[in-house]
């Protein structure tokens, strides 16, 4: 062996003063790791025959220890003076070599990882390339290989149209660009993870009462998805009783929301958002009524806040439009009593100065109703109604001067 | 931002003396990670706010260019001086840090200073025991004025050093690392005092 490694090695650590690890040595020579261990070993016995400035070593010792009654596979770095008291310790020694050489007694190994760090930093792109570590499976990607990966993990596919079990996957995919697709996941036929934070997102808009055309859309996406989500077996009918009704109105089962959507959505189209059609009092709505335990539910209640909404947007023109008004309707059931139940009537108004005072009254009760609106509304409808009739004076005026009229 | 990186590295490297020379017992220092790389500090809450007060006096100083030197000075039972680690700091006059090539090219320089500050002990010779420690600033004559009114707003009190901390008699000079880059120049040496004991 050409012995110039020799002075190589005396330079980095008597003259430079530096730790020379077996990694960093075969890095700057070029020489496999293998003999740059054989390197420093000889260079110590060299050193060590010549009586030279005291030097230090660090060993890697790797074997079989015993401890707990298990056996585990254990490798250290253990420094000279501690090296024949850990062998005794092992049950098995599977190597031993040297690890690195440096003048200064190291107290503790965090020098040894820095000096490997920046061995392994500069030659960041053949770190490897002198190792004993192989795997022949282990190919580097091609750049075009490399690029369509970064491709795919920026920009994942939408699925609109996923089933349950690509739920996982496009929950992640969304969740990468979860601002955006926001919105956009409510349009996939997503099961309850996806409804639940749809639920979400509409509350905070209802909590924020403001009239825009963003919320409007997601009202719109809203009741779309509603009408594609999957619905639970539900009691609709009239007859329910308040318990039943109080706890639908709890759960917040999306069926409810399914099913308006589904004789909302079909408004909807044709009237484009700003047509409230009044809903049948038999139809299979189960809109709860607030606060009295009346079983029937005439009218989707989650369409008018936004169609109210809708025509918010557009105050200040006096222009004819249709508006759901909550409206008391009294009849008598099957067993002879009178059931008053409030429903929204789709009616047509002008918007005006009148309109807008005398309608006030009129607001306050359909406000106080609104609240307590049964489960199948989701929250945040039920929010958007309470701070919206209570700000929008003006629109409510508007619909009880439309009656006064009348 | 020169001032804070040169306050975070300062501190790294105080500790880290303090750990290399056995000022302080070991056991009072874990391992932490600064450059990416594991350093050793301080865990005692005494020790540490000295240290962070010192230097948030200094930090002034080094923001307006006024420091030229912050030394660390391992005093022994005497008070007298053994070793004198001396960071003279030199700060080009256009500064811009814009680039994270910049910062990564200077992270790398000052994880070398650490490094070199680790392996100390192979070039110096032991300490007495129950040394303890100081930190000086070398200033320009005008910042000096300015440090009464830092001194009155941190409310940690800066005196003028005494001669024989500032100069070492016949001190062995060991110089450790030096380093230059766009946004700061510094040199670490050691003045050694022949006999310690």
């Amino acid at each position: 062996m050409d012995e110039l490694y020799l002075d190589n090695i005396d330079e980095f650590v008597n003259d430079h003063n530096k730790i020379v690890t077996y990694k960093s040595l075969s890095l700057a020579l070029g020489v496999h790791v293998n003999t740059a261990k054989q390197m420093l070993y000889h260079y110590l016995e060299h050193k060590r025959k010549e009586s030279s400035p005291q030097l230090h070593a660090t060993y890697l010792v790797t074997g079989k220890f015993v401890g707990n009654g298990q056996t585990c596979h254990k490798v250290s770095i253990v420094r000279e003076d501690q090296l024949e008291d850990f062998k005794s310790k092992m049950s098995l020694i599977v190597s031993v070599h040297v690890y690195s050489v440096q003048k200064a007694l190291l107290k503790d190994s965090g020098p040894l990882y820095s000096v490997d760090y920046d061995a392994v930093k500069d030659n960041l792109k053949n770190c490897s390339k002198y190792s004993a570590i192989r795997c022949a499976g282990a190919e580097p990607m091609s750049p075009l290989e490399l690029q369509q990966t970064l491709k795919v993990q920026i920009h994942p596919q939408p699925e609109p149209e996923s089933s349950g079990t690509n739920r996982g996957t496009n929950t992640t995919s969304k969740s990468n660009t979860k601002p955006q697709k926001g919105i956009m996941g409510m349009f996939s036929n997503k099961p309850a993870v996806k409804n639940t934070s749809n639920e979400v997102k509409p509350e905070q808009k209802e909590d924020t009462a403001v009239v825009c055309p963003l919320l409007l859309l997601v009202l719109v996406v809203f009741a779309i998805l509603l009408k594609v989500v999957p619905c639970s077996p539900q009691p609709c009918e009239k007859q329910d009783s308040a318990a039943a009704v109080q706890h639908q109105k709890d759960s917040r089962s999306k069926t409810k929301r399914v099913e308006d959507a589904d004789s909302e959505e079909e408004k909807m189209d044709k009237k484009k958002r700003r047509r409230i059609k009044r809903p049948d009092p038999d139809s299979s709505d189960e809109d709860v009524i607030p606060d009295s335990p009346q079983p029937k539910e005439s009218q989707p209640r989650e369409i008018s806040p936004k169609k109210e909404k809708t025509e918010t947007g557009r105050s200040g023109m006096k222009v004819r439009k249709r508006r759901r008004v909550l409206k008391s309707q009294t009849y008598l059931d099957d067993d002879g009593c009178m059931v008053t139940e409030k429903g929204f009537v789709s009616e047509s108004y002008s918007e005006s100065e009148d309109d807008f005072q005398a309608s006030k009254p009129a607001q306050r009760e359909s406000s106080k109703a609104k609240p307590n609106l049964s489960s199948k509304d989701d929250d945040k409808k039920s929010q958007k109604k309470a701070p919206a009739n209570s700000n929008k004076g003006a629109k409510q005026a508007s619909i009880v001067g439309f009656f006064q009229k009348k | 931002m020169v001032a804070d990186v040169l306050c975070e590295f300062l501190e790294v490297a105080v500790h880290l003396i303090l750990y290399v020379r056995e000022v302080y017992p070991s056991g009072i220092f874990q391992k932490r990670k600064k450059y990416n790389i594991p350093v050793k500090m301080s865990c005692h809450p005494d020790l540490n706010q000295y240290i962070q007060d010192t230097l948030l006096c200094i930090k002034p100083l080094i923001e307006k260019n006024d420091a030229e030197k912050v030394v660390v000075v391992i005093v022994d039972k005497d008070h007298r001086p053994v070793e004198r680690f001396v960071f003279e700091i030199c700060q080009p006059p256009l500064l811009s840090i814009s680039s994270d090539s910049l910062l990564s090219h200077v992270e790398q320089l000052l994880r070398a200073f650490i490094l070199k500050i680790s392996v100390c002990d192979a070039v110096l010779t032991s300490n007495p025991p129950g040394c303890s420690f100081s930190v000086l600033v070398h200033t320009r004559d005008a910042a000096t004025r300015n440090m009464e009114k830092v001194q009155v707003m941190k409310d940690f009190p800066w005196i003028v050093a005494d001669e024989q901390e500032v100069h070492m008699k016949e001190p062995r000079l060991v110089p450790l690392k030096s380093m230059t880059s766009d946004i700061i120049k510094m040199q670490l040496y050691v003045e050694e005092r022949a006999q310690k004991t």
